[in-house]
């Protein structure tokens, strides 16, 4: 099942041509990782498959639907099924996480026990603490958890393991990757950390210069000699 | 899910003691303060101290709360990431903005009762009932019209430091210019021409006239009425060409 279609994405920012022409496809269950230096344009593509973020030329089609022509609510209808996770992740400051879960459950009019949540994400210490308070591994934790409040078909993580300690990356990605053979759910993330890429996705597109340069999947970008994901990138981006 | 978004809107005003100071300790103790100096001294057309400042510290707390806890507040939430991230989640911009209304009227409908009681048990407040009733109406639209001033003002900032320098100084502004402290025709003539641009000063004017029922349609009355309409006609209009940049 498509549950992403984007053909010859264009978007710029005044003189600033970001995005030139990028092709990326996702299909159901699918883990993708999108690459590429800072300012490449990667938080721009993933904003825009969140539906939050215009385009100038191109086509992009989200769990079936052509983004460009809905309106703003049956945009907010798409982003029912989508969950995503940025970084740094945001919250209200003065709720504590169990207020946080509660008032995402309403938003997302979600039939998910907010107690087995917490037990899910061993979020019973954390219960009554403000989200601010928290540290950010655990942030990112709780924002996952929120993510996972209405069993979305596409998760869009941007940057989510940045600035964490091992064990917490371990926690996040046992957490992911769970969720994507329970439910089938596809997983789209930004990632400067190449190891992740090579454990835990299936593919991965390099966005350079603009354009989508490489999409494959991992084994067979290994395949052509590369010895890791570390290298490959090294080779094809230039500082 | 709205009930639910007031509920923590609410609960989250509750929690933050920059708010609560400025709104709920600092106009209620100016009243009070303000009281003991000129209690016994009459204003403009042979008025109490009550009848003339119970009203513009209602709409002190009025403003201080649509400018910190409203404005503010918005200021905060796009410059840290949490519009963004609430934006990515289902919940309708309406219900959003719907709750942030309800809270603000609920707030300072308090601040309202707050004063109102203060005011008949230190300075003994009495008012009519179809007075009272009417107060209540032009108070809910002075809360409109300041929720769209403070939308449109708190918008262009993007940087929250600046945005709070601006909240302290603007509310100590508001305080000397909007006739909060004392009567404005006893204060410097610099101060009076920031007055009559102040649109502070003409709620103020027009909220004890219509609190002690004599509002009068005369020049000055009609030239508060259109500054006032003028300032929330224009806000609109940019409040809306900014939503349309919004998602570019």
């Amino acid at each position: 099942m498509n549950i992403i279609d984007v053909r010859n994405l264009k978007k710029s920012y005044g003189q600033n041509n970001v995005l030139q022409g990028v092709n990326f496809h996702a299909q159901a269950g699918d883990i993708i990782g999108v690459i590429g230096k800072n300012g490449a344009g990667k938080s721009t593509f993933l904003e825009i498959l969140m539906t939050v973020k215009q385009y100038d030329a191109g086509k992009v089609v989200v769990l079936n639907e052509d983004i460009h022509s809905l309106s703003i609510t049956q945009l907010e209808h798409i982003r029912k099924q989508i969950s995503v996770v940025l970084q740094p992740t945001q919250f209200y400051k003065t709720l504590k996480v169990e207020e946080l879960l509660k008032l995402f459950k309403a938003y997302y009019q979600s039939a998910v026990d907010i107690k087995q949540i917490i037990v899910d994400f061993k979020l019973e210490p954390h219960r009554k603490k403000y989200f601010d308070k928290l540290s950010g591994g655990w942030k990112q934790i709780v924002s996952l958890a929120i993510a996972f409040l209405s069993e979305p078909k596409l998760l869009i993580l941007d940057e989510p393991t940045t600035g964490l300690d091992p064990h917490m990356r371990n926690l996040l990605w046992s957490y992911i990757t769970d969720y994507n053979k329970r439910t089938g759910g596809t997983v789209i993330l930004t990632t400067h950390n190449m190891d992740e890429i090579e454990l835990y996705c299936d593919k991965v597109m390099l966005i350079n210069n603009g354009i989508s340069e490489v999409f494959d999947t991992t084994q067979n970008i290994l395949a052509t000699g590369y010895q890791s994901i570390h290298a490959f990138y090294l080779a094809r981006v230039s500082i | 899910m709205l009930a639910t978004q007031l509920k923590y809107d609410l609960l989250m005003f509750t929690r933050e003691i920059f708010y609560l100071v400025f709104t709920v300790v600092v106009p209620p103790a100016t009243y009070i303060f303000m009281g003991q100096l000129y209690g016994n001294q009459t204003y403009g057309a042979n008025l109490s101290y009550a009848q003339t400042y119970t009203p513009s510290f209602i709409l002190l707390i009025t403003f201080t709360v649509v400018f910190f806890a409203y404005g503010f507040d918005q200021v905060m939430q796009r410059t840290t990431g949490i519009e963004k991230r609430i934006s990515l989640s289902p919940v309708p911009r309406k219900t959003l903005l719907f709750s942030n209304i309800l809270r603000s009227i609920i707030i300072t409908s308090l601040g309202y009762v707050f004063i109102f009681l203060i005011g008949m048990l230190m300075y003994d407040l009495q008012i009519h009932l179809q007075d009272a009733l009417s107060s209540y109406a032009f108070f809910i639209l002075i809360n409109a019209a300041l929720l769209i001033l403070a939308s449109v003002i708190y918008s262009f900032f993007q940087n929250m430091n600046s945005a709070l320098v601006f909240s302290i100084v603007i509310f100590q502004i508001v305080m000397l210019t909007g006739g909060f402290a004392m009567p404005i025709s006893m204060m410097p003539k610099f101060v009076q021409v920031i007055a009559d641009v102040n649109p502070l000063y003409h709620m103020n004017n027009l909220f004890i006239a219509v609190w002690n029922g004599q509002l009068n349609f005369d020049s000055n009355t009609l030239t508060s009425i259109f500054y006032i309409v003028a300032l929330v006609i224009a806000s609109l209009i940019i409040l809306r060409i900014q939503n349309k940049r919004k998602m570019i």
